[in-house]
């Protein structure tokens, strides 16, 4: 008796479970030309895996991160774009929009903008705020790059969410033109062991699993970090780098890291890439933003690693 | 006399034990032979010789003294104001310090002017001028109150920490936090043989005067007043303890940041295992807190290679539970 009570519960839930997931994918599969009214909403996962519902035709967008505003930008009908954050200056058609902070989070200045989604890469907003975001009934998209492949990847799935794929491939097409042209003359070249400096107390770099060791393959170069450690960018300490004894640094002009990094740190002046200085600053908007403009980060790295 | 004399063999050959596990953990697979050959023919070109002789051994020294420092300084502490719960930074010294650092961090791009390291240099100051105020506010007509002294010390760290929070705060850069957070936790990777001198000489300066005063100290732990009438110039030796201790703690937080939980446990240990009047407290005292941190270094260094997790972490994630057994199983009383 008791058994198949259950069972006729359990059958009732599968039913329910049934029709809840027919219902989801009606929502998912409604065809997005079919309602012009901006109200349709669909439901989509982000790169985090989060479930996010958005509009199928947002004409209220934002980037929460210098990154994301300028693949917005690259790809979106700028008009639709309805903000900026303090740190956003690039491309300069950003500047003249309206800037909302977010660090700290400025969520009535948010709210005032009235975005119908919000774009985030992910490690700039914390899932924590991305929740008191949508709290207040707007829903946060989250982009992860890992690699260069990753920021095309990006560009196209933009392109889909904001109806502009035709822009958005045209872009990663021509992107992924220049990047197989970087490759083949990379081959050529002596792939000098590069350390990336993010700063110098302590001293910690770009690790391995990074769009920065992506970067510098395809600028002829390799990471001098091969190894992958828990943090993304890992603390290193003297010892380590003798040993890696890089051939070039990437993170300062010589005389800046003469006057500075070498005064703190007199034992690396043993390294190839003191002896040999070779200590280059790169545009460091290029190397910390995930964007179309990793091409021209590529070719100013190609230009210091020649 | 024989326990303190077994004890204090004991902790120097652990000391021994410990400098040489610390000279072989490495980026660099290091062997035995290697060390000795290191130590004995050093060779300039050689990278792992230079990696010893320049990199390991400074950090390992650096380690020593800076628990050295801050337990010798904690126990100075304890019996100054009379009280269990004192530990070096009582005056004000790490938040002092923080703030220091943290002001060299976040305004001075360049961390070096003239060859001059200014984080620790700012650090040093900082703890030098916030010692200088609790020591103003907490005294009265050249006569220290230690009670007083407490909880201006206290009160005015709690000030210092939020000025450093407000600092972060208005950070742009998350390096820059880093570089504070970093520091905050304590560490010794930028040991260098520059700048071992300024916490060894005080230190054993330190230790010298008060070879001479302990039975003076012994006798403060009675109580100011029959101190007094035991003949103790007590204000005399209240301001000798308070020089020595923000001169002491001021090069060992510089150098390695506000390292915790050593200047408190440290004296502690040593109180139960030798007895509150031995009069070799002191040199325990300063050779168990360097062993505790070079042990600790090391272990820092074994858990999360290559750079190692804020020793400071590590301290008290090992040394409480220890701290808390020894407590529980001595019937220890602090006087």
């Amino acid at each position: 008796m008791n058994n198949f009570k259950s069972q006729a519960w359990q059958g009732n839930l599968l039913v329910c479970v049934g029709l809840l997931l027919a219902l989801i994918s009606c929502e998912g599969k409604k065809p997005a030309s079919s309602s012009a009214a901006s109200s349709a909403n669909h439901t989509v996962q982000d790169d985090l895996g989060r479930d996010v519902t958005l509009p199928v035709h947002p004409q209220r967008i934002i980037g929460l991160a210098p990154s994301m505003t300028e693949m917005l930008f690259a790809v979106a009908d700028t008009a639709t774009i309805v903000g900026r954050t303090q740190n956003d200056d690039y491309p300069d058609a950003a500047l003249s929009k309206p800037v909302v902070n977010n660090y700290p989070m400025d969520y009535e200045g948010l709210l005032a903008l009235k975005p119908e989604v919000v774009f985030a890469p992910e490690g700039i907003i914390s899932t924590e705020v991305a929740t008191q975001i949508q709290k207040l009934g707007i829903p946060v998209y989250f982009q992860k790059y890992d690699s260069v492949a990753d920021i095309l990847r990006g560009i196209r799935d933009l392109g889909k969410l904001l109806q502009r794929e035709a822009q958005a491939n045209a872009l990663a097409d021509s992107l992924r033109q220049r990047l197989d042209a970087f490759a083949s003359e990379a081959q050529e070249m002596q792939k000098p062991k590069v350390l990336g400096i993010i700063w110098r107390d302590p001293i910690y770099v770009h690790g391995y699993n990074t769009i920065f060791s992506d970067k510098l393959r395809y600028a002829g170069g390799q990471n001098a970090v091969q190894e992958v450690f828990a943090q993304q960018s890992p603390a290193l300490t003297r010892e380590y780098i003798l040993q890696l004894n890089p051939d070039v640094i990437i993170g300062g002009t010589f005389e800046e890291f003469d006057q500075n990094f070498f005064t703190l740190y007199p034992e690396l002046k043993r390294i190839n890439a003191y002896k040999n200085k070779r200590i280059y600053d790169v545009t460091d908007d290029l190397i910390s933003r995930p964007s179309p403009r990793v091409v021209q980060s590529i070719a100013e790295l190609k230009n210091v690693l020649r | 006399m024989k326990k303190t004399v077994a004890v204090l063999l004991m902790l120097l050959l652990l000391l021994g034990a410990g400098f040489f596990l610390g000279l072989s953990v490495g980026s660099m697979e290091t062997s035995y032979r290697t060390i000795a050959q290191a130590l004995f023919a050093y060779e300039v070109s050689d990278i792992t010789h230079f990696s010893i002789i320049h990199l390991r051994l400074p950090r390992l020294l650096l380690a020593f003294l800076t628990g050295a420092s801050l337990a010798f300084a904690g126990y100075l502490m304890q019996a100054l104001v009379n009280n269990a719960l004192a530990d070096p930074y009582l005056l004000g010294t790490a938040s002092g310090a923080s703030l220091g650092a943290s002001l060299s961090y976040f305004f001075f791009a360049e961390v070096t002017v003239l060859g001059l390291h200014l984080p620790p240099l700012f650090a040093f100051l900082g703890s030098l001028a916030v010692t200088l105020v609790v020591v103003l506010l907490g005294s009265k007509r050249g006569h220290l109150i230690p009670s007083q002294m407490l909880l201006v010390g206290i009160a005015l760290s709690s000030l210092l920490v939020a000025l450093v929070s407000l600092i972060m705060f208005l950070s742009e850069s998350e390096s820059q936090l880093k570089s504070v957070v970093f520091w905050s936790m304590g560490g010794f990777e930028k040991a260098d043989w520059s700048n071992l001198g300024y916490p060894a000489t005080a230190l054993s300066l330190s230790l010298l005067i008060f070879f001479f005063l302990q039975k003076h100290l012994n006798v403060l732990l009675l109580g100011a007043e029959r101190a007094e009438t035991l003949g103790v110039d007590v204000r005399f030796i209240r301001w000798v303890m308070l020089l020595t201790v923000s001169v002491v703690t001021g090069f060992a937080v510089a150098f390695s940041g506000p390292v915790g939980f050593v200047g408190l446990m440290v004296p502690h240990m040593v109180r139960a295992v030798l007895g509150t009047a031995n009069r070799f407290n002191l040199l325990a005292t300063a050779l168990a807190g360097g062993l505790f941190l070079v042990f600790c270094d090391l272990l820092s260094r074994l858990i999360y290679p290559p750079a190692g997790l804020p020793v400071g972490i590590v301290t008290s994630f090992f040394g409480v539970p220890f701290f808390v057994y020894l407590l529980r199983r001595k019937n220890y009383r602090f006087n």
